[in-house]
């Protein structure tokens, strides 16, 4: 392998890794407010995906099909919580996720009824003119991904580490019972939670369509890379589970380079089992999120 | 009810409960429980483990629902009220084992406890936490400092320091001194003691009868969920504390459900 070939697909495997670091952090968010890992992430990932193909072939300019794509599946992923997340409250958590993958399961449904079942596409935000970098080409939507993934990173650590309400949400996440009797409402923080984390999710999904086709049942594989990737980053940790996101894309990356594409989507299984049997806290998990 | 009250610095009451009954599914903890706490009183319950007197305090909080029975706050209901409402008018609570955000620093830990206020008239936070930390300096020195990294006695200044974010009508304290050495304790009771004379309401619990009855202006003895007897601290005090506290309650262990040890109730010889 050359070094242009080497470069070539490290650029592929951080595109890959920014959707699911995107996907990863939409895990972490969620589990850190409840404790819950939501099977429907991937799902949200696609219904961001498909909705922005959708209001793209509706008529909706590409950057207003963008942003519709991450409104609808801001209510969605609201109306998710309300509807099947909060009426388990008192039932405890494994009651909510057993209720993910309901939600999962109707979402891909859903989305089958409105889109079919053929992969559809979506044209690059900014054209496809590559651009050269060291002899290795870049698309420019490679450079929409990571740098949009760059700016909610930001964005997200400016909000728990620079606003009251972001530090409520991390109080939460450590002593929920502490947190109300502080004046905190558990219930808007699980809510706010479910809403960031499917806009997120949105955003990731809205981004690859242009990359690799979407379809109804594109959800399952990018949740699955995407729980990997917070699990490598040991699931309770925002950064963290951004560089697990990146780790894998590089990783698959490397091995479709060295060894061969087929065995790109076994990479996210291996690592799975992998830290789940070698290190089930992660790489960076010295701290397992306590809860009550 | 005993007339008897040290001093008694306003009769105008702050906090009223009656016939209040509560527990956990079908089983009854709190039995019919009176208590009237005046301002600028300093109230304490008294009682061994597992006597519900933490279950008093989530009750008056909010965090567990009472099944029957009057909580007042300066005559408005509070049964009913949602855990951060109850918060929200000025009922603050010093959780017991003081339940701090570990990971969070101590700065974010002090404005967590302003939250409640959030986008309400009052003094700005910052000034508020000046406050705190002139009252306890050591925690201005380690404002920046992991919440969990602090001493036992640290941890309970800024669980108390806290609170007092939250401008507190009445401060609810549960099992401040659980744990410390008595010099840490006494150190936070001066605290607690000038806050009172500044105006501060205290509902303070312990299972230590001697340091809490050496606080407060009024006590009472909390048995299997009622209370069994109130009186001025300084004749509570005076009175045989152990034949009090041993001839209704019975057997009592040093040792928490979690395993910690607790600061023993009545030291012999002390
Ligand atoms: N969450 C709960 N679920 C069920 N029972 C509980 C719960 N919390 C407390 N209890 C029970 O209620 C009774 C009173 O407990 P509570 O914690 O109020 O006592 P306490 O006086 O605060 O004791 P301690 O001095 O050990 O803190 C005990 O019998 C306890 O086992
Ligand atoms: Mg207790």
């Amino acid at each position: 392998m050359t070094g242009q070939q080497f470069l070539q697909y490290i650029f592929s495997g951080i595109t890959n890794g920014s959707i699911y670091a995107l996907t990863a952090l939409g895990f972490t968010l969620v589990y850190n407010a409840t404790g819950i890992i939501n099977f429907a992430q991937g799902e949200l990932v696609m219904l961001g995906g498909l909705s922005a193909i959708g209001l793209y072939r509706a008529g909706l300019p590409l950057p207003l099909a963008f942003v519709g794509a991450l409104i609808i599946v801001l209510i969605v992923a609201v109306m998710f919580e309300q509807l099947a997340i909060r009426p388990l409250m008192a039932k405890g958590v494994l009651a909510q996720v057993i209720a993910t993958v309901g939600a999962s399961l109707a979402l891909r449904t859903a989305a089958m009824m409105i889109w079919g079942r053929e992969a559809l596409p979506l044209p690059p935000f900014s054209g496809d003119t590559p651009i050269r970098v060291l002899g290795a080409s870049l698309t420019p939507q490679t450079l929409w991904v990571v740098g949009t993934t760059i700016v909610i990173v930001l964005a997200l650590q400016f909000f728990y580490k620079r606003t009251l309400t972001g530090k409520a949400v991390r109080a939460c996440a450590v002593n929920p019972l502490a947190a109300r009797l502080m004046g905190v409402s558990y219930a808007s923080v699980v809510l706010l939670s479910f809403a960031v984390s499917g806009v997120i999710s949105a955003a990731g999904g809205a981004m690859v369509a242009p990359i690799s086709f979407m379809s109804y049942s594109s959800g399952a594989l990018l949740g699955l890379k995407g729980f990997a990737a917070a699990t490598l980053g040991g699931l309770g940790n925002p950064l963290a589970a951004v560089f697990g996101g990146l780790t894998l894309g590089i990783l698959e990356g490397l091995a479709v380079g060295l060894v061969s594409s087929g065995y790109k989507d076994a990479i996210a299984f291996v690592i799975l089992l992998l830290v789940l049997f070698v290190r089930p806290q992660g790489l960076f998990g010295g701290r397992v999120v306590e809860r009550e | 009810m005993n007339a008897f009250v040290d001093t008694p610095p306003s009769h105008d009451t702050v906090l009223r409960l009656r016939g209040l009954r509560a527990g956990y599914g079908a089983v009854e903890v709190l039995r019919d429980v009176d208590l009237d706490v005046a301002h600028g009183e300093i109230v304490t319950i008294i009682g061994v483990n597992g006597s519900g007197k933490s279950t008093l305090l989530k009750t008056i909080s909010g965090v567990v629902k009472p099944w029957e029975g009057v909580i007042e706050l300066k005559g408005e209901n509070l049964v009913g009220l949602g855990v951060e409402q109850v918060v929200a008018r000025g009922v603050v609570q010093v959780p017991e084992g003081r339940q701090l955000f570990g990971p969070l620093t101590v700065q974010e830990n002090l404005e967590l406890g302003s939250y409640s206020r959030r986008g309400k008239r009052g003094r700005p936070a910052a000034d508020k936490m000046e406050e705190v930390f002139e009252l306890f300096p050591r925690l201005q020195e380690r404002r920046l400092q992991h919440a969990a990294t602090l001493s036992g006695g640290e941890q309970q200044m800024l669980a108390v320091g806290r609170a007092l974010m939250a401008e507190p009508r009445v401060l609810l304290l549960d099992e401040p001194s659980m744990g410390l050495a008595p010099l840490v304790v006494k150190e936070i009771f001066r605290t607690l003691r000038e806050l009172n004379e500044r105006g501060l309401t205290l509902l303070l619990v312990e299972q230590d009868a001697r340091i809490a009855l050496s606080l407060a202006h009024r006590g009472l003895v909390m048995e299997r969920g009622r209370i069994v007897m109130e009186d001025g601290a300084a004749s509570l005090l005076a009175a045989d504390i152990q034949s009090i506290y041993f001839g209704h309650g019975g057997g009592r262990t040093d040792v928490t459900e979690d395993g910690h040890e607790k600061y023993p109730v009545v030291r012999e010889g002390d």
